[in-house]
């Protein structure tokens, strides 16, 4: 029910034509947009746009869709009759025909089963044709740089990620999209658009986990063939339910985290600079050694002086010692000669003749020869007695023999 | 003649300087005279060896003194 203010020329003077009608209401409607459960009617194709009913299950009331073809082909799914599906869009008055019709947006099949067919059935499909094959894999670069990353710029996946890449000088490129349900789907891919068109290293695609219907955009067709013909290697980490996204096999490298998906990025990095540090601390520390063996061994040759003074030293003493030894023995062998000498000295004087003479003997003697027995001589005979001073010319008078 | 003065390495003293000490420790009866100028090289090569090695030593403590300055965060 339109507002007082709002009624359409309800009391203008001039009245509407109906395309201005039609145009006013569709502005209005525009506004009106909704997300519609129901089960389809009959789908009709006519250049690539999709027509069909909508239908209310519980009492039968429908509602006239339109899918344009290019909404369509992006959501890859092949809407039939009887399929449960989720339309999210606006309703819009065709001009031409004043018919109402909801235009789709973005399409999602309804029911856990559903999803789970389709899924299954996409899988198939991509997997026949290569696309999820270990050898079509691509390593990350090494030192990755420039890095393109396609997630919400709200919650906390982007803080997880951004919380653990480190400071390593990436220039980071966010493309804020939104991650749940199919209208994510055309946002990620225009977001993979603008990345292609830019030399980045790596592109990265995460989000947080959730359920089934709402991780359906990584399920869509044209982002999983999209992320496996990027010109760079992709990181996928898109939580998942038990069936892992379709995008994640796809992609490169699947993590299951933001955090993880960060470190892929920066672990070659880290190693460089444990490398670096390892190195600085061989050379840097192996110079230093050096410099202090080099300067052991100088002081170990400085040795040869400090030898060498010793030695003299020890030469001069050991000639002092030679002297003093040479003195000792001189004067000990001079001090021998001199107590010889006096020995011999005394020995001779003991034996001088003269020395009894001076003691008061005489010296006998008879025709030349020295008396020592009385029998020598007779009685009569000119003895001469020498004595210390002189000689004595003696007649023997009378010869007494001591008796034996 | 005039002698050409050319400056031997680090390398070549120390060498020269091991050549010394094993002369020394081979004699069995040292030849003062001769025992004399050898030292009187060994103390030249000491001298003119750390000289060169405090060079040396001093040139590497500017760089490790740029190494412990730099930041070990490589900025983003």
């Amino acid at each position: 029910m339109l507002e007082d203010n709002q009624q359409i020329g309800l009391f203008e003077e001039k009245p509407l034509t109906v395309t201005e009608f039609i145009t006013r209401t569709n502005a209005r409607l525009k506004t009106m947009n909704a997300r519609i459960i129901g089960e389809i009617g009959r789908v009709d194709e006519k250049n690539g746009h999709r027509y069909f009913s909508l239908k209310d299950e519980t009492n039968g009331s429908t509602l006239n869709c339109i899918v344009w073809r290019s909404k369509y082909e992006m959501f890859g799914l092949n809407l039939k009759e009887g399929d449960k599906i989720i339309a999210a869009g606006r309703p819009e008055i065709y001009a031409a025909s004043g018919k109402l019709s909801f235009i789709c947006d973005a399409i999602e099949l309804a029911g856990t089963g559903a999803l789970k067919k389709a899924y299954d059935a996409l899988k198939k499909k991509l997997e026949a044709e290569g696309l999820f094959a270990p050898e079509r894999k691509r390593k990350l670069p090494q030192y990755p740089r420039t890095i393109g990353i396609i997630t919400s710029r709200q919650g906390a996946v982007i803080n997880d990620f951004l919380t653990n890449i480190g400071k390593f000088g990436f220039q980071l490129e966010l493309v804020d999209t939104r991650v749940e349900g199919q209208l994510a789907v055309g946002e990620i891919l225009a977001a993979i658009r603008t990345f292609r068109r830019r030399k980045i290293d790596v592109l990265v695609i995460i989000r947080g986990g959730g359920s089934p219907e709402s991780l359906q955009a990584f399920n869509n067709e044209m982002i999983v063939r999209a992320i496996a013909a990027f010109p760079a290697p992709v990181i996928a980490g898109i939580g998942h339910d038990k069936d892992v996204p379709l995008v994640q096999l796809a992609a490169d490298v699947s993590v299951s985290t933001p955090s993880i998906a960060a470190m892929q990025l920066n672990a070659s990095w880290q190693k460089i600079i444990q490398f670096i540090g390892q190195q600085e601390i061989l050379i840097i520390g192996g110079y230093k050694n050096e410099l202090a063996q080099t300067r052991a061994k100088l002081a170990r040759h400085t040795a040869i002086l400090a030898n060498f003074h010793y030695l003299l030293k020890n030469i001069t003493k050991a000639l002092d010692s030679k002297m003093q030894k040479m003195i000792f023995f001189l004067a000990a062998a001079l001090a021998a000669a001199s107590q010889k000498i006096d020995y011999l000295q005394n020995l001779i004087a003991s034996h001088d003749p003269q020395r009894p003479l001076k003691l008061g003997y005489c010296l006998a003697s008879v025709r030349g020869k020295i008396i020592k027995k009385s029998a020598q001589v007779a009685v009569g005979d000119e003895i001469i007695l020498k004595l210390s001073d002189g000689k004595l010319l003696s007649e023997v008078k009378k010869i007494e023999a001591d008796k034996i | 003649m005039p002698t050409k003065k050319t400056e031997t390495s680090l390398n070549d003293n120390l060498k020269q300087l091991a050549e010394i000490s094993d002369w020394f420790s081979q004699q069995k009866e040292l030849d003062i005279e001769a025992g004399l100028e050898k030292v009187k090289l060994a103390a030249a090569l000491i001298k003119a060896s750390k000289e060169k090695l405090n060079t040396l030593e001093n040139e590497f403590k500017e760089i490790e003194k740029e190494f412990g300055e730099e930041p070990t965060d490589t900025g983003m």
